[in-house]
């Protein structure tokens, strides 16, 4: 597959990921990398950050929309 | 502050809540019922004005208060307000054995301090004539039936918590709503039996500051609403435990 970002522009890098919400394929500069914090718990025990954080891919377009900005 | 002072504050503020709106709601009713004819002796003011009606607007005064305490400091401290409760996780290995007694001491405090504050809100009346809401058992409700009934409700009450929370198969986000509702649901039944306490900081609170302002001395009766709540929690937890399998066994 190949970077749906690039494509639109001409060039054709091979895509190294997905976005998860709308499934472009993306390469390593357009796709948007982040580490979320994961909680377990909740009533009737206590919320508590999970150690391990789970990391989540998002193309620039839903990146920014969710971010707002 | 540490992490477990935080929870305390949260369990001693809900657990404030609970007596205040709760309980409160139990001494308005008997206060304006103040001098009525009370018709038979099973009746002694909460029933006065509109029968088992009063008792389902105390139970939707307590339903309401427990809806907003869990959906808003559940994930706090994990809202149990209810020293049967941190029991009943502490006993089935929910609940860590350090946090108990620290939790426990938390909700009985709250508990005074919710009636302290509903006494200071509504006046003298409320101490003389509403008792702040203590719980006894209704006249012809013996010491053993008192307990029992007291059990039955809070296994009711346990018994939702372990379906609608613990369980991992459980929907989210329905916990609140569903628990609030089944101790309004089990006041309107066993209310003029025990007073439906079901949570032994919700009755120590009003007898703690009714002996303080020279409101009613009630605490012969103690001991309905520390082992009535205890048992029911414990055997509800476990009898869950067992019927619920796989999505409530503890890791
Ligand atoms: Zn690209
Ligand atoms: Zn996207």
């Amino acid at each position: 597959m190949k970077c749906y970002v690039c494509a639109k522009e001409g060039r054709s890098p091979d895509a190294v990921a997905v976005g998860i919400i709308c499934g472009m394929g993306l390469c390593t500069e357009h796709a948007m990398r982040e580490e979320l914090d994961m909680w377990e718990g909740g009533y009737p025990f206590p919320a508590r950050r999970v150690k391990a954080k789970i990391p989540r891919i998002l193309c620039p377009e839903c990146y920014h929309a969710l971010k707002g900005k | 502050m540490s992490d477990l002072a935080k929870r305390c504050i949260a369990e001693l503020t809900g657990t404030a809540l609970l007596v205040y709106f709760g309980a409160g709601a139990a001494a308005i009713t008997l206060m304006i019922a103040r001098g009525t004819d009370t018709g038979t002796p099973f009746n002694s003011g909460i029933g006065a004005l509109g029968g088992l009606g009063d008792w389902f607007a105390i139970g939707m005064a307590f339903a309401i208060v427990i809806a907003a305490v869990i959906y808003s400091m559940g994930r706090v401290s994990g809202a149990h307000i209810n020293p049967a409760v941190t029991i009943a996780l502490w006993a089935t290995k929910r609940f860590p054995p350090g946090e108990t007694g620290a939790y426990i001491v938390a909700q009985l405090i709250g508990g005074a301090l919710g009636s302290l504050l509903f006494a200071a809100s509504a006046g003298m009346d409320a101490v003389t004539v509403g008792g702040l809401g203590a719980t006894a058992p209704f006249p012809g409700i013996g010491y053993g039936q008192a307990i029992l009934a007291e059990a039955i409700g809070t296994f009711v009450l346990m018994m939702v918590i372990m379906g609608v929370a613990v369980d991992k198969k459980a929907p989210q986000g329905f916990a609140g709503l569903v628990i609030g509702l089944t101790v309004g649901g089990v006041i309107t039944t066993i209310g003029n039996l025990t007073g439906s306490s079901l949570n032994t900081a919700r009755t120590f609170g009003p007898y703690l500051i009714d002996s303080l302002l020279g409101g009613p001395d009630l605490w012969v009766y103690f001991p309905i609403y520390v082992i009535g709540p205890i048992v029911g929690a414990v055997v509800a937890a476990f009898f869950y435990g067992y019927i619920g399998g796989e999505a409530v066994t503890v890791e």
